[in-house]
Parts: structure tokens; C-alpha cells; sequence
């Protein structure tokens, strides 16, 4: 319900912050490579873990005449200040074991020192600093709004890492790469916001000094410097610095600077004269420097830098998901009272509003008083006669953003005339609650108005599923509608060339079934589970085929229909034939890269997919397979591979069950008797993948879903947000 | 007239060699500065020599990163500022408050106790500007003594070598 206001502030942050965030963003990832360039100097010399402070003073003693201060920095280099016999000052990075002079202290290159400066100030001096110190806090509070967006889209903070549907480039990716660098940026923005706080003196002042009895100052008992306790119990890597007294004055002391602490030490006696905790907001901004710098760190730079190019990356992404929705915004040319069509649009990203503006255009050309708006816009339409409503599901069968109230207004406003009415869902069959909200519209629009078609479905933007229901409504009304065409056509088509390498004959097949092989032109990158989609007609019309890789080839398993459009088209092609297509990526539909088990259940030409898998099952994962046909005769088109399979162990167990001799059985059936094998497979983390026909799914689910309740207590989707369930049916 | 015009050439040649390398002996120093606990960016600091008229005779000793902000050091500036020697050997790092540094300075011995004065001056980003932080008559007590500072300095110690 509230999620509009998290988008929006996500949103409206982010453009009123995205000059700020993007040039801090450049610059950051360009600092990041600051201190893994620092850490490639060859200062490093010894652990300093092993190295006491004691040793380290003692040698610097014995070499130099006079020893200013020590220095240990972030990188573990170490810094030293001392005069030479000579009288000049020598200053540089040192051997702790040898007090050897190794090299002057690097200069922090021009290059660097520029972007910094631009970075913390865009050289605005103290009013840059407020600005960008500013947009460090936006940022933070747009990684909240961003990560409660997540929360909402995945159901529950329980499947924050849950898989997600890659449905469009830019979503999905400002999802999956938002988890992963939230944890950096969030800490990226916050120490950035407490580093500004503490240029402009908003934090707390520690007063404390250190307090010194002179009086009680003795020189007596002295002690060699090597001597002093604290300085042998006190490794190197603890330390910050060592200030050497500055006169042979008893009063002059050496101040020693922990990570925690500063302590004063008599020169003579080695006695601690006093001691400070070093204050929090010191502790905390120093903490904070190396947090935000990634100083002395290689591996959490690099991280930094990283997440600094995924914030250039969410710019870039957010806004193009922005202009997309903003695009399929809508214009309307008559007024509401004057229209006889209403089309009322659910969407939560602006695909479905593409359709429903197709849907508009078309039927203002056929000439009639169109008026379309979003569902929560409900209200009286005093000529309407027909209602046609376009809708996504949102979450777990939920109603999208703009189509929150319409429940709620359906049942408060009352229609002068009778109208008729059609549902079109929108969605994609991998969720569970696929077009859940369309149904409960429909029903709940049943009850006052006529029904003219049963609610349609629409998985995956099909253009095709899109036109069935376009010109099943039109003669139903007896309107003439051009068949919408480019402007739904949602990527521009890149396909490829494809040689066919083998076919087997239709009329062998006593199911009309037959096994197609192909070998792209060009190299492919591909995998058993990935579609290939053909254009038969050279239009909009797409047929999609699961692929099985087998030996670096396609192998595609049609079923022929007599007038079918893909499988006339495929069944004309012979040996040595070319043609186009596109290889469409499935990562919800591959192989698993790790599960102890994995079962497969596949029907009829479903099974293609699953041939090439096990081929490539190299590392002889546990599989079984259940394939369901109609007759034994069928199965002679597979037989040769599924038995060469299990030779070669890539198939473990396999279960043929046949529907029309035999057992006369489904496969679902199959899976009832082996119930205790299954719940053990998905208690154990093995993974079930189902390909085949829609029919077969539905029941194949059905009798997993009560599997899943008996024996394991856990729902089916728990599994399915595991990822231990994936499906490819049609 | 052969004899006076070479003498002439020699006594030319000898006084411009001289008058380059104008300097008497000279005293090092280890010069001690110890700031307050002041919050912000480190501090610039500039190390002056200033004769008995009260005017710039010699930079001693400059302590700043990064020379884009010597501007902020406004009176010696002026003086430094436009003819730029090259300060490169009397340079040193910045220290933020709280911290110390020691630096070694050198001083021709002829400057002490003849109304000459040494002065530091500092500034801090976005921060006040002290002309005279310190400031005090160079004498040959002084060169060993403790002086509070007024700005972001809190005392200066000085110590022959």
C-alpha cells in the first residue's frame, strides 16, 4: 500500500541529489585506487606484529644523534623524523629493524590531492563541502527507501536475497546490484556524512590533557630506553606515534599515541606519567577515514571503488526505468463523458500501459469514443458501455500501485448503464501468484456488470497471447481492429544465423514429434534450459523452443501440428538449410551449479531441454528423470540417448510413464508413489525442474504442493524462493 | 696602466664572487612548535626573519602541503609571493591541532642580538589568520627559550643544535 510513497521519495532524492551523487561518484571510484596504488610502494619491510617498539627506539638511538618521532601509518610503512650527524633533518619511510633510510615520503601525487579536493569540496570550499556532505546523507536515505523497496518486492525481509525474474535490463539489475552493494554504500554515506559533520565542528570538542605532577618528575632510576617496559610490551603495528622528548630536560617526556590511547612516559625512568583514552569522536573519525578511504586496506578499496561504479550504474538505471514509466503515461482525446470505452490500466512499471495504449490507439482509429485512465481513477463513466481492464499483480497477488483502491471504488460507485466488461492479466508464469490480482477483479466486476470473456492471461508480454485476445474481443463487439504490431515489439531483433545438422522424419514418430539439430553460424554462448525464438512469418509472430545443448549443437524436440505456425516452419527445413533466430538467455531455467539431487520431470517434447542437460551433467550430479509419452512406440525417438546416459552415469535413475498403454498413467501419479523420495530431495536442498505442458504443471504441482505440506511442513513456494523449483512450460 | 687595469679585472671578478656568497657563519636550530587543540584542517605556519625596521628579511622555514594555499599566509605572501625562491630545503608537512613538530632552522649568527626578530605566522582553511602568532626579538637568550603563541600556536621552543 505505501510503497508508492517509498518509490516516490526514492526517487525524488534521488534527482534532487544526482549532480552531487554522480560527480562524487566518478571521483570516489577514481580515489579508490589511491590507497591500492599507496600499497604497492615497497615500504613493507618487516611484520611489524613481531617488531617491539623497544627494539625500534634502541636502533633508531644507535643510528641517529637525534630521533624527533616515529610514525606507523595506515599501510603499515614506517614514518620517522630524526637528524643526521650532519645537523640536516632527514625525514622518510625507514626499516624498524635497521633504522635504514628506505625513501622520502611520497608526496600524495597532484592527481590524486585534485580529485580528493574535488571530491570532499568540488572546490567550493565550505559551501561544496555542506553540499556534498548533504548529498552523502541523501544517498544514505535513498539506500533505506531503496532497500524497504526491496523488502516489499521480495514479500518479507526473509527472501531479501531471494531470486528475482530478470523481466527488463534495468530493473533487474538496480535490484540484484542495489543487494549487493547496499552494505558498502550505506557505510560509504555514513562515515561520509560524520567526516562533514566534523569539518564544520558539529561533534563534540574533547577537552582532557594530559595532567603532569612536575613536582614528582625524578631522574632517578634511570633506565636504557630498551628497557622500559611499555615500550617492549608494545608491538610496532599498535602504534600511532612516538614523539621523543624535545630537550634532555627531565620535564620533556616521549608521548606515545596508541590506536585507543595516549600515554606520556618519563624519558628516564620509563614511568607512565599520565594517560588518556583517546576521545570517541577521534576513535570514530579515524575509523571512519579508513572506513570511507579504504586506506591500508586493498581488498575493501577495491569494494569501495566498486560500489562507488554501481551508484554511476543505479543513475543511469533509475532513470531509465523513470523515462520508461514516464513514457507510457497517459493521453486521452475525448473526455470521459463522452466515451463508450473505458480502459482502466493496473501497472506497476509501465509494461502493461505500453499494451493498454496499443489497445487505445487501435480502437480510436477504428473510430470509436475511447477514454483510458489508471484503475484507481474509477469512477462514473455516464455513456460508457464497455469496460476493458489491463493489469499486472504486484507482490503476492496484489493489486500494482495505481490500482489500490479500485476494489474498493468498484463497489462504491455505481455505473448509469449496464456494461460488459474483459480482464487482461499481465505477468509472468515463474511467479506463483501469476495475474492473481486480474482474477480478483474479475470477480469482483462480475457481480455488476456482463461478462464478455472469461479473464485472459498474458505470460511474459506474449504479443501473441496479446492479439488472441485483441481479435477474439473485436468480432465478439464487431469492431475491426488492426492488429497492433511495432509498437509492441519490444526489443528490436537480433537474430543470427542457424545451420540445420540433423532432423528426424515426422511420420516415423507416432506422436508427430520430431528431434531438430542446429549449429549456429558463428560461436554461441548458450546452455541446455535457454530458448530459441523464430520468427516463421518474418513479423511479430515469435514460437519459442527450450534448447538442450547436446555435443555444442542445438537439439530442439517439436511436436508437429498440421497448422501450426513454428512447427511447419521448422518441419520444412532439411539438412543443410539456413535460417535466423535469436538464442534467448533463461538463467531461471539452467542446469543447477550445485544440489545434491536433481529431478526432472519433463512430458512429451518437453523433455529436449532436459536431453541436453544431462549431457553436460559432467560432474555426475545425482538425476533422475520421469518422462511422460503416450506410447512405448513414442519413446523410440529418445531411447537411444536416455540409454546412453545412464551407460555414462549422467542419468542416474529414470522413470517412463506412459498414458495410453501400460499403467496408463501421468506422471503426477508417478510422483505420488515416490512421495517420500521427493520431500527428501527438496528437504536435502536437491532441486525439481519441470518442463513440459502447461496441463502436466498444473498437475504436477498440485500433487508436490501436498508432498511438500505431509512430509516436509513447508510450503511449495518456500522451495520455489530457494530456487529449488524452476519451470519451463507452455 | 697594464698592471692597474689587470688588478682592475681581478678585484671586478673577486668582489662579484664575493658578494654571491654573501652569507657569515651560521647557527642551527631546533625549532619546536607546538599547536593548540583546535579543530579543522592542519595548520600553515611561516617561519620569518624580520629585521630591525620590522619588515620580511628572510623566510626560515615554511611548514604546508600544498603551496595552492600559501596565499592564506596574507602579510608574508606579499613578501614571498613575488619573486618565489625556491623554498623546496625549508619546507615541511602540515600538523593539525594538538600535534607538535620539530624542524631545524638556520639563522646567520650576525642576526642575533642586533635587533632582529624571528615571527610565525599561521593560518588554517576556512579558519582565522594570526599575522604574529608568535613574534619575539631574536637574542641569544631567546634562541634558547619557551614562547606562548597567541593563535594556533601554543608555545614555540627553541634550542641551538
Amino acid at each position: 500500500m505505501t510503497i508508492s510513497i517509498w518509490r516516490y521519495s526514492h526517487l525524488a532524492l534521488a534527482v534532487s541529489s544526482v549532480v552531487f551523487i554522480l560527480l562524487a561518484s566518478i571521483t570516489g571510484a577514481i580515489l579508490a585506487f589511491q590507497p591500492i596504488s599507496e600499497q604497492m610502494a615497497p615500504y613493507k619491510v618487516a611484520d611489524l606484529d613481531e617488531v617491539s617498539l623497544a627494539k625500534t627506539v634502541e636502533v633508531f638511538k644507535e643510528t641517529y644523534p637525534e630521533v624527533i618521532e616515529i610514525k606507523v601509518d595506515a599501510n603499515h610503512f614506517v614514518m620517522a623524523s630524526v637528524f643526521t650527524e650532519e645537523g640536516e633533518n632527514l625525514e622518510g619511510y625507514f626499516n624498524p629493524i635497521s633504522a635504514e633510510f628506505l625513501g622520502q615520503k611520497s608526496e600524495p601525487s597532484k592527481f590524486f590531492q585534485w580529485v580528493t579536493n574535488f571530491h570532499r569540496s568540488l572546490f567550493l570550499k565550505s559551501v561544496g563541502r555542506f553540499f556534498v556532505g548533504l548529498c552523502s546523507f541523501l544517498l544514505f536515505v535513498i539506500a533505506i527507501t531503496g532497500t524497504i523497496l526491496i523488502v516489499k518486492r521480495q514479500r518479507g525481509i526473509q527472501q531479501f536475497f531471494a531470486k528475482i525474474v530478470n523481466e527488463n535490463f534495468s530493473q533487474y539489475w538496480h535490484v540484484v546490484l542495489g543487494r549487493l552493494s547496499l552494505i558498502p554504500i550505506i557505510i560509504i554515506t555514513l562515515t561520509g556524512v560524520y567526516l562533514s559533520l566534523e569539518k564544520f565542528n558539529l561533534l563534540p570538542e574533547s577537552k582532557e590533557q594530559h595532567k603532569i605532577d612536575f613536582e614528582m618528575i625524578s631522574e632517578t632510576p634511570k633506565r636504557d630506553v630498551s628497557e622500559f617496559e611499555l615500550f617492549q610490551n608494545t608491538p610496532l603495528s599498535e602504534v600511532e606515534t612516538l614523539e621523543f622528548p624535545f630537550s634532555d630536560d627531565v620535564e620533556d617526556y616521549f608521548t606515545l599515541k596508541l590506536k585507543q590511547e595516549e600515554l606520556v612516559v618519563n624519558q628516564y625512568t620509563g614511568e607512565v606519567l599520565s594517560s588518556l583514552k583517546a576521545p570517541v569522536v577521534e576513535v570514530v573519525s579515524n575509523f571512519s577515514m579508513v572506513l570511507h578511504t579504504g586506506k591500508g586496506n586493498t581488498v575493501w578499496a577495491f569494494i569501495l571503488g566498486l560500489a562507488s561504479i554501481n551508484i554511476l550504474f543505479f543513475i543511469y538505471s533509475g532513470f531509465d526505468m523513470t523515462l520508461k514509466r514516464r513514457a507510457s503515461g497517459l493521453k486521452n482525446e475525448y473526455r470521459r463523458e463522452e466515451c463508450q470505452y473505458i480502459i482502466l490500466v493496473g501497472s506497476e512499471n509501465g509494461s502493461t500501459m505500453q499494451f493498454a495504449n496499443a489497445f487505445y490507439k487501435q480502437l480510436l482509429e477504428a473510430g470509436e469514443k475511447v477514454f483510458i485512465t489508471e484503475l484507481n481513477n474509477y469512477t462514473q463513466f455516464p455513456k460508457a458501455k464497455h469496460l476493458i481492464v489491463f493489469t499486472a499483480t504486484y507482490g503476492q497477488g496484489e493489486a500494482p500501485t495505481n490500482a489500490n483502491k479500485f476494489l474498493d471504488r468498484l463497489q462504491s460507485t455505481k455505473q448509469p448503464n449496464p456494461c460488459r466488461y474483459a480482464v487482461v492479466g499481465f505477468g509472468s508464469l515463474a511467479y506463483p501468484d501469476f495475474c492473481q490480482f486480474a482474477f480478483d477483479v474479475d470477480k469482483a466486476m462480475e457481480l455488476d456488470f456482463e461478462k464478455m470473456l472469461e479473464p485472459t492471461s498474458i505470460h511474459d508480454k506474449s504479443i501473441e497471447a496479446f492479439h488472441q485476445f485483441v481479435s477474439l474481443w473485436s468480432s465478439k463487439i464487431g469492431v475491426t481492429m488492426e492488429l497492433p504490431q511495432e509498437a509492441l515489439v519490444q526489443n528490436k531483433k537480433q537474430t543470427k544465423t542457424f545451420n540445420v545438422v540433423g532432423k528426424t522424419e515426422v511420420a516415423e514418430s507416432p506422436d508427430n514429434t520430431f528431434l531438430l539439430k542446429l549449429k549456429p553460424k558463428r560461436t554461441q554462448q548458450f546452455t541446455s534450459g535457454d530458448l530459441l525464438a523464430i520468427y516463421p512469418k518474418n513479423d511479430y509472430r515469435e514460437r519459442l523452443y527450450s534448447i538442450g545443448k547436446v555435443d555444442g549443437n542445438i537439439q530442439l524436440s517439436i511436436k508437429f501440428y498440421e497448422h501450426g505456425l513454428g512447427s511447419n516452419y521448422l518441419n520444412d527445413l532439411v539438412v543443410g538449410d539456413k535460417f535466423k533466430a535469436k538464442i534467448i538467455k533463461n538463467t531461471s531455467f539452467h542446469f543447477p551449479v550445485k544440489a545434491p539431487k536433481v529431478i526432472l520431470i519433463a512430458n512429451g517434447t518437453g523433455v529436449a531441454p532436459f536431453l541436453g542437460m544431462l549431457h553436460q551433467n559432467k560432474k555426475h550430479r545425482e538425476t533422475k528423470l520421469y518422462l511422460g509419452l503416450r506410447t512405448h512406440a513414442s519413446f523410440n525417438l529418445y531411447k537411444p540417448e536416455i540409454e546412453a546416459l545412464l551407460i555414462e552415469k549422467k542419468l542416474n535413475d529414470f522413470e517412463l510413464v506412459l498414458s495410453r498403454e501400460a499403467e496408463q498413467c501421468y506422471v503426477q501419479d508417478k510422483l505420488d508413489d515416490n512421495a517420500s523420495e521427493i520431500a527428501q530431495t527438496l528437504y536435502s536442498g536437491g532441486v525439481i525442474m519441470i518442463c513440459g505442458s502447461l496441463a502436466m504443471q498444473k498437475g504436477v504441482l498440485g500433487v508436490l504442493e501436498s508432498i511438500c505440506v505431509e512430509f516436509t511442513h513447508k510450503t511449495l513456494s518456500f522451495y520455489q524462493a530457494q530456487g529449488q523449483l524452476k519451470m519451463d512450460c507452455y | 696602466m697594464k698592471n692597474i687595469r689587470l688588478i682592475a679585472v681581478v678585484l671586478v671578478t673577486f668582489f662579484g664572487l664575493v658578494s654571491f656568497t654573501n652569507q657569515g657563519p651560521s647557527t642551527k636550530y631546533k625549532c619546536m612548535i607546538q599547536l593548540t587543540n583546535y579543530t579543522g584542517e592542519g595548520a600553515y605556519v611561516a617561519i620569518s626573519l624580520i629585521n630591525p625596521a620590522g619588515d620580511y628579511e628572510q623566510t626560515l622555514f615554511v611548514q604546508g602541503d600544498d603551496n595552492e594555499w600559501y596565499n592564506t599566509l596574507e602579510s608574508w605572501w606579499k613578501f614571498y609571493g613575488k619573486k618565489r625562491n625556491n623554498i623546496d630545503a625549508i619546507t615541511g608537512a602540515t600538523i593539525s591541532g594538538g600535534e607538535r613538530s620539530i624542524n631545524v632552522i638556520e639563522i646567520e649568527d650576525s642576526k642575533i642580538d642586533a635587533g632582529y626578530s624571528i615571527r610565525f605566522e599561521t593560518a588554517v582553511e576556512d579558519h582565522e589568520y594570526y599575522t604574529q602568532d608568535v613574534e619575539f626579538p631574536l637574542t641569544s637568550e631567546t634562541v634558547k627559550g619557551k614562547m606562548e603563541g597567541t593563535g594556533f600556536i601554543r608555545y614555540v621552543r627553541m634550542m641551538p643544535n
